[in-house]
């Protein structure tokens, strides 16, 4: 006999963990995070200063720096730091995001505080040998070929292109462009690493299972003993300012591409917006974050346009943006571009009590499971860092999430669902762009 | 350091074998499945059905609606997916602990009772998905084919593994609600399946209600006992592929046969992979792209199957201007050069200290852990294999990677794949 369908009784509340904070000796902040039973330590350091201040010939001389700073220091070669890190098993990166610059280990317990003294030893005294960063320049050369071939990456770069006005940093890819990045050397990466990266407004977040007085003790002699001179400098370079423009489309054209890969979007609010941050995930989940949500309920279920596509609210430190992505069939494309924008204007009819529910009930009880390891506690208290907030965001939202009704979110999707669009899609420009003029969305721009 | 997760086996009378894994740290459990039927099991002129077939599986059974799986599920704040591979299909959802049960129940329902909601509108437009998914994931990106080819190089035409678990398009297109009925009942069986539960849940009574939803599905008649392939010798014809076309860089794919999943033989092969080319320090890395620079990238790649012979792969991105024939010299050299000059102490501390890092790493992830168990459970019978991995790798020594890079590295044994970019 088949059993009758269970019922779930109510989950038990849930909170972020909570860090404890501390300052180095250098004046850096520390966030302990105490993961009882992770063999794992994770730990994630932030420079906060953004990219926005790379002089515009060099752009990408930031991600070069964040790429060769392990790759030679005064005490040891490219070869030897490799070495160093590799025979402790501690995965190392670093990258340099809107924010500032950022630096990762993971590692076993007993090996964080090897981990700490090799990426103080690369922020302290890299050496940015030239041979190292021509091969670097290379590789990223060699990558920004390879991003121009894929659809959704140069879907993307071309979107912020056309969305962000030429004079704001946020219009061009962060690790620069092909004619930027082949002029960066060594002496370079030097000044950008001498005047912009320092320890005064660093943070380091520390997750796993933590003794925190011997965590301290071992951050302050490695990360606490980063010393720099003179004063940081101040940057007022023009981070995201968003082109005042009506609706717009630009078609790459990919003679005989088999799909067209669409992403549109707008300009949407940051996390501190009024009204509070939870209606938007709630939101991006209803329109594209699920077989069920909207968009693929009809490009995906009932007509089999696509794999999927996906929408959400994507907040900077300052305003936002929305963005709606998926690719489809090539002889959909224009049906498909409508179909879209009809799902996206017939928001403005609101959203019922089931979609609220089913979206704030999924945000809200996958919480406790993406914050299972400590690896996605560090990556979320950094992230929030970056933008000035600490982890209580987190749990704050959380709560306002569970009392939200599909007033709350109409009246969200309201504030910004007037914002102009940037369109751009990948796809057979030849075969369809006249297809899309038709349409009558806005002006059409054929790129290749 | 060693994890010891811990871990209870339970078989029910209709052989489904269950695995649980205590955790209370989370307030969650990680429910797994896997079920032994991948791409391999297809019959000529049906490739792809397995896959497509994962997807059927969330557009209703007997007594849940289409669609009805993910949105109860993601309701109670579960995540969950599926996929596909060549020796398995595995169904997974995290669940807070309060859901198990409704997790088990639509398991249940849709492993045991699919067939009653299985329609030809849902089979026409899953169709339609799966072709768009491998339009984006294969076709419409740049080298997106290029493991399909290097794989019918390294296993011949008639071997299980010869075809992609995507499938070809034209197989799509024939394949029926026949087919796809009868691949249920050959393949959807409890005794060719292993439930496996992590997290907020004790063995008594996480066994109690596996029993509870499972108990009653059967084994239908007409699934004989499986004979897997004899192990395949290393390649000695060379077969090689070319592809000019419009592609940001020349790539160049390596292939080898390598000993079956489940063996020591396997790990020794694994890590003849990461001293070539795992780490920053691994000899590729080191001598093609750090200190020649002939290269922008190399990567490795090595799988463990089950039926008689796994795979791996080396996978090179020339420089500009480097021709590659000067690269497949190079890494030739290397691959010989390993079987000649073993791994150094630091070369084998580099790589199993990694291994050692990325296993822990992966395995705080409840999901993962009960990934790794449902696994080896189901193809090897080692539910602990989770908590011995590390002491197999540790076991392997510099003189049985250098066996294992001549018996089966050598550069005659690979099958060959290159893209070449247009107009140079």
């Amino acid at each position: 006999m088949v059993q009758p369908r269970p019922s779930v009784p109510l989950a038990s509340p849930w909170e972020f963990p909570v860090a404890t904070e501390h300052l180095l000796s250098n004046g850096m902040r520390v966030l302990l995070y105490h993961r009882p039973g992770q063999h794992i330590t994770s730990t994630r350091l932030l420079v906060p200063s953004p990219i926005a201040v790379e002089p515009r010939a060099l752009e990408g001389v930031a991600m070069m720096v964040a790429r060769t700073m392990d790759e030679g220091t005064r005490s040891h070669t490219a070869d030897e730091m490799a070495e160093l890190f590799e025979l402790s098993g501690i995965a190392y990166g670093a990258g340099y995001g809107a924010r500032g610059l950022t630096l990762e280990t993971d590692a076993t317990a007993t090996r964080s505080a090897q981990a700490w003294a090799l990426i103080t030893e690369c922020l302290q005294e890299p050496a940015f040998p030239e041979e190292e960063v021509s091969r670097h320049v290379r590789q990223r050369l060699a990558e920004i070929e390879h991003e121009a071939a894929s659809p959704d990456a140069r879907a993307a770069k071309e979107w912020a292109a056309t969305f962000y006005d030429q004079a704001s940093r946020a219009a061009r890819p962060a690790g620069g462009s092909a004619d930027t990045v082949s002029l960066v050397h060594s002496a370079d990466c030097a000044r950008f690493h001498a005047q912009w990266v320092r320890p005064d407004r660093a943070t380091v977040v520390v997750a796993g299972e933590l003794d925190e007085a011997r965590t301290l003790r071992d951050l302050d002699a490695t990360l606490g003993s980063w010393q720099t001179e003179g004063a940081a400098p101040e940057d007022d370079s023009l981070a995201a300012v968003v082109v005042d423009a009506p609706t717009r489309v630009r078609f790459v054209h990919r003679p005989g591409a088999v799909q067209t890969e669409i992403y549109l979007g707008s300009f949407g609010p940051d996390r501190t917006v009024e009204g509070g941050w939870a209606p938007y995930p709630a939101l991006g989940f209803a329109l594209g974050g699920s077989p069920g949500a909207r968009l693929d309920a009809v490009l995906r279920e009932e007509k089999g346009y696509t794999y999927g596509f996906r929408a959400a609210f994507r907040p900077r430190d300052v305003g936002g943006t929305f963005i709606v992505s998926g690719s489809v069939r090539s002889d959909v494309t224009v049906e498909a571009t409508a179909l879209t924008l009809e799902i996206l204007d017939a928001a403005r009819g609101g959203f019922t009590a089931e979609e609220t529910r089913a979206a704030t009930d999924y945000i809200g009880k996958t919480a406790p499971a993406r914050y299972a390891t400590a690896d996605a506690v560090a990556d979320e208290a950094l992230m929030l860092q970056a933008v000035g907030l600490g982890t209580d965001f987190v749990s704050s939202y959380l709560a306002q999430l569970a009392t939200l009704t599909p007033d709350d979110l109409d009246a969200a999707w309201a504030t910004w669902a007037d914002e102009p669009r940037t369109i751009v899609l990948v796809g057979d420009a030849e075969a369809h762009a006249d297809g899309i003029r038709a349409l009558g969305i806005g002006e059409v721009t054929v790129v290749d | 350091m060693r994890p010891h997760y811990p871990i209870a086996t339970h078989r029910l009378d209709n052989g489904l074998r269950v695995v649980i894994s205590t955790d209370h740290s989370v307030p969650t459990v990680a429910v797994n499945l896997w079920v032994g039927v991948g791409s391999r099991h297809e019959q000529p002129g049906r490739t792809g059905l397995a896959h497509l077939f994962e997807h059927l599986m969330f557009q209703g059974s007997a007594n849940v609606a289409e669609g009805e799986h993910f949105s109860a599920l993601l309701a109670q704040g579960a995540q969950l997916n599926a996929t596909t591979w060549v020796d398995r299909t595995n169904y997974f959802e995290v669940v807070p602990t309060g859901a198990l049960e409704l997790a088990l129940w639509l398991e249940a329902d849709r492993q045991g009772r699919l067939l009653p909601a299985l329609t030809q509108e849902n089979l026409d437009n899953q169709r339609d998905v799966v072709k768009e998914e491998k339009r984006q994931r294969y076709d419409n990106v740049p080298y997106g084919t290029a493991y399909a080819e290097l794989t019918a190089l390294v296993f011949p035409e008639g071997h299980p593994y010869h075809h992609t678990t995507i499938g070809s398009m034209e197989d799509l297109d024939a394949a029926s609600l026949t087919d796809v009925r009868d691949f249920y009942t050959r393949h959807y069986r409890p005794d060719n399946t292993v439930v496996t539960l992590v997290g907020d849940v004790e063995p008594e009574s996480g066994f109690a209600l596996v029993a509870k939803y499972f108990d009653e599905l059967e084994n239908p008649a007409g699934a004989g006992d499986e004979v897997l392939a004899p192990p395949l010798p290393p390649l000695s014809d060379r077969p090689r592929f070319e592809r000019t076309g419009d592609v940001p860089s020349d790539r160049l794919y390596l292939g080898f046969r390598l000993p079956v999943g489940g063996t020591q033989d396997f790990v020794r092969a694994d890590l003849s992979f990461d001293v070539l080319a795992g780490l920053a320090t691994s000899r590729l890395y080191r001598r093609l792209v750090r200190r020649e620079q002939m290269v922008t990238h190399v990567s490795r790649n090595a799988g463990a199957r089950v039926d008689g012979t796994s795979m791996g792969a080396l996978v090179v991105d020339v420089a500009d201007g480097v021709p590659v024939e000067q690269v497949e010299d190079v890494v030739g050299e290397e691959l010989r050069r390993l079987a000649t000059e073993p791994p150094t102490e630091s070369e084998m501390a580099a790589v199993v200290a990694d291994v050692e890092r990325w296993w822990l790493q992966s395995l705080a992830q409840p999901d993962e852990r009960a990934d790794v168990i449902s696994g080896n459970t189901l193809l090897y019978d080692d539910p602990e294999h989770l908590n011995t991995y590390l002491d197999e790798v540790v076991a392997v020594s510099s003189e049985d990677i250098a066996k294992s890079a001549d018996t089966l590295l050598d550069p005659a044994s690979a099958a060959t794949v290159v893209y070449r970019r247009e107009g140079k």
